[in-house]
C-alpha cells in the first residue's frame, strides 16, 4: 500500500518538477526505492555541535530548545519518538535567522559563500545553488536533490530582487535549510544487501552520520561524505580507517561528552533547586559546576587517560573550581579556573558517585533522598528499571520522622508489604551514601543522631560511599551496561533478546581491553550489527515500507 | 495547494515593488472565525484555558472532605481549601466526585488522573498519553486567527519544563517557564501594537514565508518511505510548519483594536525556587502577562501549570517536600484529616486565586476578561496520601461569555472527569460533541452549568 502510494508520490514529483535524477538517492546497483528506517530528532548538542563545524565556533547559538525525553535510560532513545511543537518551530525558526544573519553578515560571507556574484545588488541562481549544496550536504548529511535547490534557489532570487542585496536573499535560503525537517531531524534510510538482497543494510550517508553521531556529536565531516559518495564506507578497511580517524581526532571528546552527558543523565542541572534556607551554598554556578565536575572527571579517565572504566568509581582524582571548593571546603589555590585536586586517601569521597553533582542531582530541594539516588545507581550504571510505586501503597504504617534520621523512615517503608519488593533493593545502596546531605555535603549526623551508612544487598555488606564504589567497580552489571548503552545509543533503538549475543560479545572484548572505552567505541563502531537493519528480512513476503511500520512501533512499546 | 498559490501570487505582488498594501494571505481556517469575530459589535471572543495543580486537595478516611461543599447547586458554601476562591467565588463552579476510570489498566501514580481529564482515556504507560490532549483541538477550533494557536506555560520552577498538552501522546508543549520568557514570546520585537495607529504590513514577513514554503514544498519527497509512526511525527512538524506561516499571515493583516491592551514592562525573573510562595508569586506575575496577552489578541488558548504531578514544592525552610508529607503525614486523630497536608493544599490553591483574579483585573466590555473565558482547573489526583483517581478536583472558572451558568456544586456520583472536560470545550464555543474512550467516553456534558 504505501510503497505503492510512494511511487505515484514519486512520479508525480517527477512530472510536476521536471526532477529526474534525484541524487540523494542511495548508490548502489539496486533500484529498489530507500526506505526510511529511523527518523530521530537532533539533540541541543548536536544541533550546536553541528553549527560550529560547519560555520565555525564563532557563530552565537542562543535558543531555547525543546525539551527531551528520556526512555529506558536514555535521551538518545527519546529523541527517535519526539516531533517539534508550534512553540519549538518558532525557536528554531528565531535561531535559524540569526545564525543565517551571522554566517552572511559583511564579515562572514567572505569565508562562508564560495563563489561571488555577479552582481552583489541582484540575485545570481549559479551562485546560490553553489553555495546551497555545499552546505545542503553538511547540514543534510547527503547531497540535496535538485528540487530541494531549486526551491531555495528561488527563495534566494525573491529576497535577493526585493532586497537589492544577493546575501539578504542566501541568508533566506539558508534560513530553510536550518528548519527543514532533514536537518532537524536524522533520518536514516536502509537499501537491500547487494549480496543478499532480502537483507537490508543502512546506507552509505545514514552510515557516516550513525558514525559522526556517536563519535563526535556532530554531522559527518568532508573526509567522511566522501567515504560515503564513493561508497568505500562500506568496506570495512574503509570503515576500520575511518572510525580510527575519527577516535583520534580531538572532537571525539565532544562524542565522548554527549554520550557520557546522556548515560549519567546530566541533563537536570541547568533547572535544579534547593532550599536557599537549608543548602546557603547553593545557586545556579553551583550547579553548573557541579555537572562540569562530573564530565572533566569522566572525561580526563575515559578519554585522555584511556583508564579502566571501573576506576571512575573508586578514583580519588577530581576537579574543582573556585565555586565547588567552597562546598567541598577545599581552599582553593590555583590561579586556573579549574583545578586537578586529589581528594584525600581517608576522605569518604573516591569516584563519580560522591561528586556532589550526582549526589544533589539525586536529592529533594531540602532533604537527601536514598530511595532516588539508589534508584538512580541501579538505573545509570547497571541498567536496572525500577517500577513505579503502586498506586494503593498502605502507608500507614510509614510514620513522620521530623526527628531522627532519614534511615530510620525508610527502614519502615523496608517493612512495609506494599514497599518492601523495590525499597530492599533501591535503598541499601543510597542509604550507605547518606553521609552525604542534600547538596552533597559531607555530614556525620542528621538531627542530633549519627548516620549509620551499613547496608546491605542481597549477600553483600556495604559500609558507606566507598564500599558504593567497590560494589560497583566489581559488579559485572555495571561494564555491560555501558556497552548496552553505547550500542543503543548509537543506533537509537531499545536492545532486545535478539541483541543479547551481539552485546555478550561486545562485553567480553570490552573486558578483554582493559575495561577502555575509546577500545568499545570503535569495537561497536566497526560491527557490522552497529549498521544493519533488522526489519525487513522478519516478513520478506510483505512489502518493504509495511514491515518497517511493524518494526518501528515495537521499538517505540 | 490552493493556498500556497495564493501566497505565492500575494508575495510576487508585493516584491515586485508594485504594491504599497496587498491583499491578505487567505488562510482556510481564518475564514471561519476572523470575518466576524472582530467585526465591529460582535461579541468578544471567548478564551479557553487549563490551569493544572499537583497533588489534588485532602480528603478524610472516615468520608469527608476538607474541599467538597456538603449541598449541590448554587451559593455552596465556602470549604477550607477552596478560601482563595472566595472573592471569585460567583465565577467559579466546583465539581466534586467525578473519576477517572481505567478500564482494566493500572492507576500510573500522579499521571492517569490529569491524562484521563485531558485525553478521555487512562494512558497505557506513564510519561506519555494515548490520545492527544484536548486542548489541542479546542485551539484548532477557536484559535487559528490570533498570533499564537496556544500560549502554554509553567510556573512550577520544576527541574524540566511542565507541560500536559500533546498533539502526539508523546511530544508536549514546550511551554514558556519563566516571566521574561513569556513576555518575549507575547510582547517581544514581532508584537504589534493593536490599538497604534500607525500600522503598516512589514514586507519581512512575507520573505520569512517564503523560507518555509521552500521546506513545506519537499513535504511529498519526504515522506516518501517513512514508517507510520514518523510519518505522524512529520505530520506534527508540518503542522507547526503551519501555525507558524498562520502566525506570519495574521502580522501581515491590520490588527483589530482592543480596548483592553496596555503593552506591559518587561518583568524580572525570580531566583529560581520551587517553594510554594516563590511559585505562587511566579504565578501571578505569569497570569498578568498571560491576562494581557489574551486581551491583546495574542491567543485564545492557553495551558497554565502551577505545579507538576508529584510536586516538588514545599514551604519555604520546610525539609520535606509537599509530595513526600501529602504520603507520610498521618491523619491527626482529633482533627481527622492531615493538618499539614491541608495546609499545604491551602497555599497551593492561592496560586489559583491569584491567577483568576488577574484575569479579573482587566476589564472588557461590560465585564472582565475573567467573564469572557472559561478556564478548567484540576489536579491529578484527589486524596493525594493513596493516589486516588476518584474525586478528583476540577473547576470551572469564567462565564464563557454567559455560556456559563456560574457559581455551581456538582456533585459528579462516581461519573467520568471525561464529562467535566467535555463541558469545557463545549463552553469554549468547540465543535465538540462527544469525548473519551471506553468506560470514559461520553456525550453528555454537564447540562447544570451551561445555559
Amino acid at each position: 500500500m504505501i510503497t505503492k502510494t510512494a511511487s505515484a508520490w514519486a512520479l508525480l514529483g517527477a512530472t510536476l518538477l521536471g526532477v529526474v535524477a534525484v541524487e540523494a538517492a542511495a548508490p548502489g546497483p539496486t533500484q529498489l526505492p530507500a526506505i526510511k528506517v529511523g527518523l530521530r530528532r537532533i539533540t541541543e548538542t548536536q544541533y550546536r555541535h553541528t553549527i560550529a563545524d560547519v560555520f565555525g565556533p564563532a557563530i552565537k547559538v542562543e535558543a531555547r530548545f525543546e525539551p527531551e525525553r528520556r526512555e529506558e535510560g536514555l535521551l538518545a532513545l527519546g529523541s527517535a519518538m519526539l516531533s517539534l511543537t508550534s512553540s519549538g518551530f518558532e525557536q528554531y525558526f528565531a535561531l535559524a535567522r540569526s545564525i543565517s544573519g551571522q554566517v552572511l553578515d559583511e564579515k562572514g560571507r567572505e569565508t562562508a559563500v564560495p563563489c561571488t556574484p555577479v552582481d552583489a545588488a541582484k540575485a545570481d541562481d549559479a551562485c546560490a545553488r553553489e553555495f546551497l549544496a555545499r552546505y545542503g550536504e553538511l547540514l543534510f548529511r547527503r547531497p540535496l536533490a535538485s528540487a530541494e535547490i531549486q526551491s531555495r534557489v528561488k527563495t534566494a532570487g525573491l529576497g535577493a530582487n526585493q532586497a537589492g542585496d544577493f546575501y539578504a536573499g542566501l541568508e533566506l535560503a539558508l534560513t530553510s535549510l536550518l528548519v527543514a525537517p532533514d536537518f532537524l531531524f536524522r533520518i536514516e534510510s536502509a537499501e537491500p544487501e547487494p549480496a543478499d538482497p532480502k537483507k537490508f543494510r543502512l546506507d552509505a550517508y545514514s552510515k557516516a552520520a550513525r558514525l559522526s553521531f556517536l563519535l563526535w556529536d556532530s554531522t559527518p565531516d568532508a573526509a567522511l561524505l566522501a567515504a560515503a559518495r564513493s561508497g568505500a564506507i562500506h568496506s570495512q578497511d574503509e570503515l576500520e580507517q575511518q572510525v580510527e580517524r575519527m577516535i583520534a581526532s580531538p572532537k571525539f571528546r565532544d562524542g565522548a561528552s554527549a554520550f557520557f552527558a546522556d548515560m549519567f543523565q546530566m541533563d537536570g542541572f541547568g533547572n535544579l533547586v534547593k532550599d536557599p534556607a537549608i543548602y546557603p551554598k547553593f545557586n545556579q554556578s553551583v550547579a553548573e559546576s557541579a555537572r562540569e565536575q562530573m564530565l572533566r572527571r569522566t572525561l580526563d579517565l575515559l578519554v585522555a587517560q584511556q583508564a579502566d572504566y571501573r576506576d571512575l568509581f573508586t578514583s580519588h582524582d577530581t576537579f574543582l573550581n573556585r565555586s565547588l571548593a567552597s562546598v567541598y571546603r577545599v581552599p582553593y589555590a590555583s590561579k586556573e579556573s579549574w583545578m586537578r585536586y586529589e581528594l584525600p586517601r581517608e576522605s569518604e569521597r573516591s569516584g563519580i558517585l560522591t561528586d556532589i553533582g550526582f549526589l544533589s542531582l539525586h536529592a529533594h530541594p531540602g532533604t537527601s533522598s536514598p530511595t532516588r539516588r539508589g534508584i538512580k545507581v541501579l538505573e545509570i550504571f547497571m541498567c536496572q528499571a525500577t517500577p513505579q510505586p503502586p498506586a494503593n501503597v498502605d502507608f500507614s504504617a510509614v510514620q513522620d520522622s521530623t526527628k531522627g534520621t532519614v534511615r530510620g523512615r525508610l527502614l519502615d517503608h523496608m517493612e512495609n508489604e506494599g514497599c518492601s519488593g523495590c525499597h530492599r533493593r533501591t535503598d541499601p545502596l543510597g542509604l550507605a551514601l547518606e553521609h552525604f546531605d542534600g547538596l552533597g555535603q559531607l555530614r556525620t549526623m542528621e538531627n542530633g543522631a549519627p548516620i549509620d551508612v551499613s547496608a546491605e544487598i542481597k549477600d553483600v555488606r556495604i559500609e558507606g560511599a566507598r564500599g558504593v564504589g567497590e560494589y560497583l567497580r566489581t559488579e559485572p552489571r555495571v561494564p555491560a551496561c555501558l556497552v548496552r548503552n553505547v550500542y543503543s545509543y548509537g543506533v537509537g533503538e531499545k536492545t532486545y533478546g535478539r541483541d543479547k549475543a551481539y552485546l555478550a560479545v561486545q562485553t567480553q572484548a570490552f573486558i578483554a581491553s582493559g575495561y577502555r572505552y575509546p577500545a568499545l567505541v570503535r569495537q561497536i563502531a566497526t560491527s557490522p550489527e552497529f549498521f544493519q537493519v533488522v526489519a525487513p528480512r522478519a516478513k520478506p513476503s510483505k512489502p518493504i515500507a509495511e514491515a518497517t511500520v511493524t518494526q518501528l512501533q515495537s521499538t517505540a512499546e | 495547494m490552493k493556498l500556497r498559490f495564493d501566497r505565492r501570487s500575494v508575495l510576487k505582488g508585493m516584491l515586485g515593488g508594485s504594491a504599497v498594501y496587498v491583499g491578505l494571505p487567505v488562510l482556510d481556517a481564518f475564514l471561519d472565525t476572523n470575518g466576524t469575530a472582530f467585526a465591529s459589535g460582535a461579541p468578544l471572543p471567548v478564551r479557553f484555558g487549563t490551569y493544572f495543580w499537583g497533588l489534588g486537595l485532602t480528603d478524610t478516611p472516615t468520608g469527608g472532605s476538607r474541599w467538597v461543599p456538603t449541598k449541590a447547586g448554587p451559593g455552596y458554601e465556602l470549604m477550607p481549601e477552596l478560601e482563595a476562591l472566595a472573592p471569585l467565588k460567583d465565577k467559579v463552579s466546583v465539581f466534586s466526585g467525578f473519576r477517572a476510570i481505567g478500564d482494566g489498566r493500572a492507576n500510573l501514580v500522579h499521571w492517569t488522573g490529569h491524562a484521563s481529564i485531558l485525553s478521555g482515556i487512562a494512558p497505557a504507560s506513564a510519561s506519555k498519553f494515548d490520545a492527544p490532549s484536548f486542548d489541542t483541538k479546542v485551539a484548532d477550533a477557536i484559535g487559528t486567527s490570533t498570533r499564537f494557536k496556544s500560549i502554554d506555560i509553567d510556573a512550577s520552577v520544576s527541574r524540566q519544563p511542565v507541560s500536559y498538552s500533546t498533539r502526539s501522546g508523546s511530544t508536549f508543549a514546550s511551554p514558556d517557564a519563566t516571566p521574561l520568557a513569556l513576555y518575549h514570546r507575547l510582547f517581544g520585537p514581532d508584537f504589534q501594537d493593536p490599538n497604534s495607529d500607525n500600522w503598516k504590513p512589514n514586507p519581512s514577513i512575507m520573505l520569512r514565508q517564503s523560507v518555509l514554503s521552500a521546506v513545506t514544498e519537499q513535504r511529498h519527497a519526504l515522506m516518501k518511505g517513512l514508517g507510520k509512526d514518523d510519518q505522524l511525527k512529520m505530520d506534527q512538524y508540518f503542522s507547526s510548519v503551519r501555525d507558524m506561516e498562520n502566525q506570519l499571515a495574521v502580522q501581515l493583516q491590520r490588527p483589530e483594536k482592543a480596548q483592553a491592551c496596555v503593552v506591559p514592562q518587561a518583568p524580572k525573573d525570580p531566583t529560581r525556587i520551587s517553594s510554594v510562595d516563590v511559585v505562587n508569586a511566579n504565578t501571578k506575575v505569569m497570569a498578568k502577562l498571560l491576562a494581557m496577552g489574551l486581551a491583546c489578541n495574542q491567543s485564545r488558548v492557553f495551558t497554565f501549570v502551577h505545579t507538576s504531578g508529584a510536586s516538588e514544592t514545599y514551604l519555604a525552610g520546610q525539609s520535606k517536600i509537599y509530595h513526600q508529607i501529602t504520603h507520610d503525614e498521618p491523619t491527626d486523630a482529633k482533627l481527622g484529616y492531615q493538618p499539614e497536608s491541608s495546609k499545604l493544599a491551602g497555599e497551593v490553591m492561592k496560586g489559583l486565586g491569584v491567577f483568576l483574579a488577574e484575569l479579573d483585573a482587566i476589564k472588557e466590555g461590560e465585564g472582565t476578561l475573567l467573564d469572557n473565558s472559561i478556564v478548567l482547573a484540576f489536579s491529578d489526583t484527589g486524596y493525594a496520601k493513596i493516589h486516588a483517581i476518584e474525586n478528583i478536583p476540577m473547576f470551572l472558572a469564567g462565564r464563557a461569555g454567559g455560556r456559563h451558568k456560574a457559581g455551581q456544586h456538582v456533585a459528579g456520583k462516581g461519573d467520568s472527569v471525561t464529562r467535566v472536560s467535555l463541558t469545557a470545550m463545549q463552553l469554549a464555543g468547540a465543535p465538540i460533541g462527544e469525548f473519551g474512550v471506553g468506560s470514559m467516553k461520553t456525550t453528555h456534558p454537564i447540562g447544570e452549568v451551561m445555559a
